[in-house]
């Protein structure tokens, strides 16, 4: 009982943190259109620019968060207003552009940085103990932080101005254009948006995984088979999907051992791309 | 669309001659030199070059696969265990085979996986490679798990062993001209169907082209195409390992095409060699051929559309056509993608 329980915890963490990935991925095919292949990349830059902060400015671990998270999105910012905005309707291009980033990043990363693993630990360790069942101290801070994340995300997509705007470019850019709405303005901002979220759970998890040059890859590849089985572009199959995803790994993980869990999830996911490409909660399917 | 069809075949079957050319002229370096590491670096170039004509199949339908080190790892598995477990020594015979097998296995998922285009193809193709390497790494008893496989004897042609380094080369050589040779009779072959099915898919349809007879054909032709690299690649590292094929390598053979030019077959061969040269340059420090591979595609997709050859191309066309005073035909030698790009 207290086994399942203790898997359980570790599902929800894990979906918390995939969700806040994938969060971000699905916001910039939803509203531009554009796979960002990149977005590995963006994660393992929060975590390095947190390390970095600690290292060598010294300041402590909240204040590093938030610089990641804010470094991360000056950088998405930058990249979508001066490269990607150029080319943001045609798809391969656009695959083709951040996939070039994504391995211009992590080669940078290694560059400046090296191949080992540099000590960056949780600040806060240690185990909760109730009820008989151990929680670790640093999964329960990442758990808050990742809820409190995802449900600003929302907030802001359904009851700001700016997610609306969002969403209405995401709904139909002609029509939104029409409308007032300026592409030229909004697309960095929510591209910036997307990827100071990636930065922000790699900035929170990498200390507790594993910080490395090439960390980027399988987040990459969990990225894609959420918001491919949520649904390219949707919010709310996003969550869901990542949930789903955390708990399948965590069980697989506890009773399987090995990776027969993840080769389970993605023949899953092609089944489902081949026959509902809109995945299990998407509504429309874009550009397919 | 058919006047520029038209036109561009001839220069589709000229680049293909050069890029043939260019392999076969490969068989001078057995002959000219013994130093092991150009051995290498030329087993190199052509396995990427091999795995890049795969891309550049399905490129010729619009459809950028990332699924190459998939049928590259059935290709080099495929050739392992006919050496391994059946004895099976003969190059041509295993050549065939790792042909035919991944062509197999790309019937089945074709039917599956080209009901998708655009985007939703890219991440299918991804997404299998991932499947690929688990399914290599769950699979111990057939493919070795994490070991891979080690051993296999050294391949043969009517008896004479080519085990050494020159052998491998010859083998690497021979099937890089294989490869090459199925790729341009099937570019060149079917160069309006796919032509079609490029410019606009249901438009060829609704005009009488059974269009997924010729895109199963493609991908399957492709997956072939793949496995003849994925066998040479076992062959010249001695092994089968998930390693040789993980995800991202696919990252590289789109990178020859896309750097190297996508217009037609002398981009690819032209892509590979720059980068595979320029990363082994680098070698000793192997994250700037990364960083060089990405800079360069973001160039090619931001200013030089058409790669290093469609480029070349474009800016020397005015100095040809001022030399021999036709101007009127200029456009006559542009490969077909970039010249149906500007139309609306």
């Amino acid at each position: 009982m207290e086994g399942i329980v203790a898997t359980i915890l570790i599902g929800v963490s894990l979906g918390a943190q995939y969700a806040l990935l994938a969060l971000g991925f699905t916001l910039i095919f939803g509203i531009l259109g554009v796979v960002n292949f990149a977005h590995g990349g963006f994660y393992v830059l929060g975590g390095y620019l947190a390390y970095a902060s600690m290292a060598f400015l010294g300041t402590p671990y909240l204040i590093a968060v938030i610089l990641a998270a804010l470094g991360t999105a000056a950088l998405g910012y930058l990249f979508e207003r001066f490269l990607l905005d150029r080319l943001v309707d045609d798809h391969l291009s656009t695959l083709m552009l951040t996939l070039g980033l994504y391995l211009m990043m992590s080669s940078s990363l290694l560059a400046v940085f090296g191949p080992q693993s540099p000590a960056f630990t949780f600040p806060l360790t240690g185990v909760l103990r109730w009820h008989g069942f151990f929680i670790p101290i640093e999964n329960l801070v990442v758990l808050v932080v990742c809820l409190v994340g995802i449900s600003s995300v929302y907030a802001l997509i359904y009851r700001s101005d700016f997610g609306r705007a969002l969403r209405a470019l995401a709904d139909d850019r002609a029509v939104a254009t029409a409308q007032g709405l300026r592409p030229k303005l909004l697309f960095p901002a929510a591209f910036a948006l997307a990827t100071g979220l990636a930065g922000l759970t790699g900035a929170l998890v990498t200390p507790i995984l594993s910080l490395a040059p090439h960390v980027g890859d399988p987040v990459l590849a969990t990225s894609f088979l959420i918001v491919i089985l949520g649904g390219l572009g949707s919010i709310g199959g996003a969550t869901a999907a990542a949930f789903i995803v955390g708990m399948v790994e965590a069980f697989s993980a506890v009773y399987l051992g090995g990776s027969k869990g993840a080769l389970v999830l993605f023949v899953l996911v092609l089944l489902m791309l081949v026959v509902k490409p809109s995945g299990l909660f998407g509504q429309r399917v874009r550009g397919a | 669309m058919l006047i520029s069809s038209q036109e561009a075949a001839p220069a589709g079957v000229l680049a293909a001659a050069a890029s043939i050319a260019a392999i076969a002229l490969a068989f001078v370096v057995p002959w000219s030199t013994e130093n092991p590491a150009i051995y290498s670096l030329v087993d190199q170039i052509l396995i990427a070059v091999t795995a890049a004509f795969s891309v550049f199949i399905m490129l010729r339908m619009n459809l950028m696969t990332f699924a190459v080190p998939t049928f590259m790892a059935i290709g080099a598995y495929t050739s392992a265990l006919l050496g391994l477990r059946h004895g099976v020594t003969d190059v041509l015979i295993l050549g065939a085979c790792s042909f035919l097998v991944p062509m197999l296995f790309a019937l089945p998922l074709g039917a599956l996986v080209l009901r998708l285009s655009g985007v939703y193809f890219v991440l299918v193709t991804f997404v299998l490679t991932e499947i690929t390497q688990l399914v290599l790494f769950e699979t111990p008893g057939l493919t070795g798990g994490s070991n891979g496989l080690v051993g296999m004897p050294a391949v043969t042609l009517f008896g004479f062993e080519l085990g050494d380094n020159k052998g491998v080369l010859l083998v690497t050589i021979g099937l890089a001209l294989a490869g090459a040779l199925i790729t341009s009779a099937v570019t060149l072959g079917l160069h309006q169907h796919f032509a079609a099915i490029e410019e606009n898919e249901l438009l060829a349809q609704s005009l009488g082209l059974v269009v997924w007879h010729y895109k199963s054909f493609g991908f399957a032709v492709a997956a072939g195409v793949a496995g003849l690299a994925g066998f040479a690649l076992a062959n010249m590292l001695l092994t089968a390992h998930p390693t040789s094929f993980s995800p991202l390598s696919s990252v590289n053979y789109i990178a020859y095409v896309i750097i190297g030019g996508k217009g037609n077959m002398l981009g690819p061969v032209v892509g590979a060699i720059l980068l595979v040269w320029a990363g082994d340059m680098f070698a000793f420090r192997g994250e700037y051929s990364q960083f060089l591979f990405g800079s360069l595609i973001v160039v090619a997709v931001l200013v030089a559309r058409e790669g290093i050859l469609g480029t070349l191309q474009r800016v020397l066309q005015p100095l040809i056509s001022l030399d021999t005073r036709r101007p009127l035909h200029t456009a006559s030698t542009i490969p077909t993608s970039t010249a149906t790009e500007s139309r609306p």
